[in-house]
C-alpha cells in the first residue's frame, strides 16, 4: 500500500478507512494474537515465526521486527492493536508517539504533551 | 417509571487504569487527575443509581476487523474484563441489566435503529476505567451496568449526529421501563488525542474546555460537527469524543452542571469529567 503525499485529508493524521484495514489486515490481525498468553509467549520465543503463522509481507515483518511504528502505521497497522506489542516488549505509548512524529521523547513531552521535563 | 437521574461524561485513558494498578493514585503527576473526580464519587454516593448505561469504544480487544458493528448493545448476565495483552484485569466483573437491555434493544429496533446483539461478550478499559473513575474500586460493583459499543476507530464510524439522535432513543427506553430503577447514563472517551501518524500527540486544551462547555449549554452545536471537525479538532483518537453525544442526547436540553474536572496530559490525552443532572428534576444542590 503507497502513501501518496496529501493523501490524508488533515496532515499526517491517518484515518483507518478502508484502504488502510485492507492493507494493514495481516499485522494487525498478528497483533490481536497477541491478547492470547500462548501467543505471546510464541512471539517472544520465536518472533519471526509467530509473524509468519499471520503471512506478513516482508516489509511488513521488518517493520514489526525493527519495532518502526511509524512504518507499522504507514502500513496500515492500527495502533489499538499494535500496541499489544508493547505488552510482550515494552515501551512507552509516549515513545511510540514520539517516534511517529519524529523527536526526540523528552521534546515530544515537552512540546507535544506540555510537560515539564 | 424508572427515572433518569444524571449525565456523567469522562474520558477512558487506560493508562488511568495502569495507574491504579501501580499504586500510583498520589503521584505528583496523577494525584491532580484523580482529586478532580472526588466530587464525582461523591455525587454517586449521594444519589446511588442502579443502573448505569455506559456509552464506551471497544479498542480491538473484544471485537477485531474481521466484524465491526457500529453499534453494539450488551444483554449479558455478566461482564468479565478482556485481556488486552497484559492479562486481564484484577477488578470485579460487571453485573449486567439484562432486561432493561432487552427493552433498550427493543426500543432501539422499533426507533429504526438496528445495533448489533451481544449476549456474551468481554469488556476492556473503555468501560472500567469509568466505572473506577465514579464508583472507584468496590469489591463489587453496586450498580449494574448497560454497555453500549460504538465503533469510532474503523471507518467509516457513525455520525456524531447519529448518537445524539441514539441518545433520544435511549431516554424513551428508560423512561418506559416499568419499574422505579435510577439511571444514570456515562458517556465516555477523548478528550482531545491522536496516537496515530506525524501529528501523534497533539493535544487541544482549548478545544477540550470548550467541549466541557458546550456539552451542557449548546449540544445541538456539537452534534451538527462533522467526523473530520473532531478528528481536526480532538486528534484522530479524541473524535471518539462524539460518543458524549450519546449521553447528553438522553438529557433534556436544560441541564445542571453539579462538577466538571479537565486535567492535561493524562498519558497523551487531555482528559475531562463532567456531572450534569436535568434543570427540570435536578436535585437540591448538594453542599460541598
Amino acid at each position: 500500500m503507497e502513501e501518496k503525499p496529501g493523501q490524508d485529508r488533515i496532515p499526517d493524521t491517518p484515518l483507518f478507512d478502508r484502504k488502510r484495514s485492507l492493507g494493514g489486515y495481516r499485522i494487525n490481525k498478528m497483533a490481536m494474537g497477541l491478547s492470547r498468553p500462548e501467543n505471546r509467549e510464541a512471539f517472544k520465543q520465536d518472533e519471526s515465526t509467530y509473524l509468519d503463522r499471520f503471512g506478513l509481507t516482508p516489509e511488513e515483518k521488518e517493520a514489526v521486527m525493527t519495532r518502526n511504528w511509524r512504518e507499522m502505521v504507514r502500513l496500515g497497522g492500527n495502533l489499538f492493536f499494535i500496541l499489544k506489542i508493547s505488552a510482550v516488549d515494552p515501551v512507552r505509548i509516549t515513545e511510540i508517539g514520539a517516534h511517529q512524529a519524529g523527536m526526540e521523547h523528552d521534546d515530544f513531552l515537552r512540546n507535544r504533551l506540555g510537560k515539564k521535563v | 417509571m424508572a427515572q433518569l437521574i444524571g449525565g456523567l461524561g469522562t474520558s477512558h485513558v487506560p493508562s488511568i487504569g495502569a495507574a491504579i494498578d501501580k499504586g500510583l493514585r498520589d503521584t505528583p503527576d496523577w494525584k491532580p487527575f484523580f482529586d478532580g473526580y472526588i466530587p464525582g464519587q461523591d455525587w454517586v454516593k449521594a444519589h446511588k443509581p442502579d443502573v448505569a448505561v455506559v456509552i464506551f469504544n471497544d479498542h480491538g480487544n473484544s471485537f477485531f476487523l474481521d466484524k465491526v458493528p457500529t453499534f453494539a448493545v450488551g444483554c449479558a448476565e455478566e461482564y468479565h474484563p478482556v485481556d488486552e495483552g497484559w492479562g486481564p484485569r484484577a477488578i470485579p466483573p460487571f453485573k449486567g441489566a439484562v432486561d432493561f437491555s432487552w427493552h433498550f434493544i427493543d426500543t432501539l429496533i422499533e426507533n429504526r435503529f438496528d445495533p448489533m446483539i451481544c449476549q456474551e461478550i468481554e469488556v476492556d478499559h473503555g468501560i472500567q476505567v469509568p466505572m473506577e473513575l465514579f464508583w472507584d474500586r468496590p469489591a463489587e460493583w453496586p450498580v449494574r451496568v448497560v454497555p453500549i459499543f460504538v465503533n469510532v476507530i474503523q471507518y467509516p464510524i457513525p455520525l456524531p449526529s447519529r448518537c445524539y439522535e441514539m441518545g433520544r432513543v435511549l431516554r424513551q427506553a428508560i423512561e418506559s421501563y416499568p419499574t422505579d430503577e435510577r439511571f444514570v447514563v456515562l458517556g465516555t472517551g477523548g478528550l482531545s488525542h491522536q496516537l496515530q501518524g506525524a501529528r501523534a500527540g497533539f493535544v487541544n486544551p482549548q478545544a477540550d474546555q470548550a467541549f466541557l462547555n458546550d456539552i451542557a449549554t449548546d449540544p445541538d452545536k456539537l452534534a451538527g460537527m462533522s467526523r473530520e471537525q473532531y478528528v481536526e479538532m480532538f486528534g484522530s483518537e479524541g473524535a471518539e469524543l462524539m460518543m458524549w453525544l450519546v449521553m447528553r442526547g438522553a438529557m433534556d436540553r436544560d441541564v445542571v452542571v453539579r462538577h466538571k474536572h479537565y486535567f492535561v496530559p493524562a498519558s497523551m490525552t487531555g482528559a475531562g469529567m463532567i456531572v450534569m443532572e436535568n434543570k427540570a428534576t435536578a436535585s437540591p444542590a448538594v453542599a460541598a
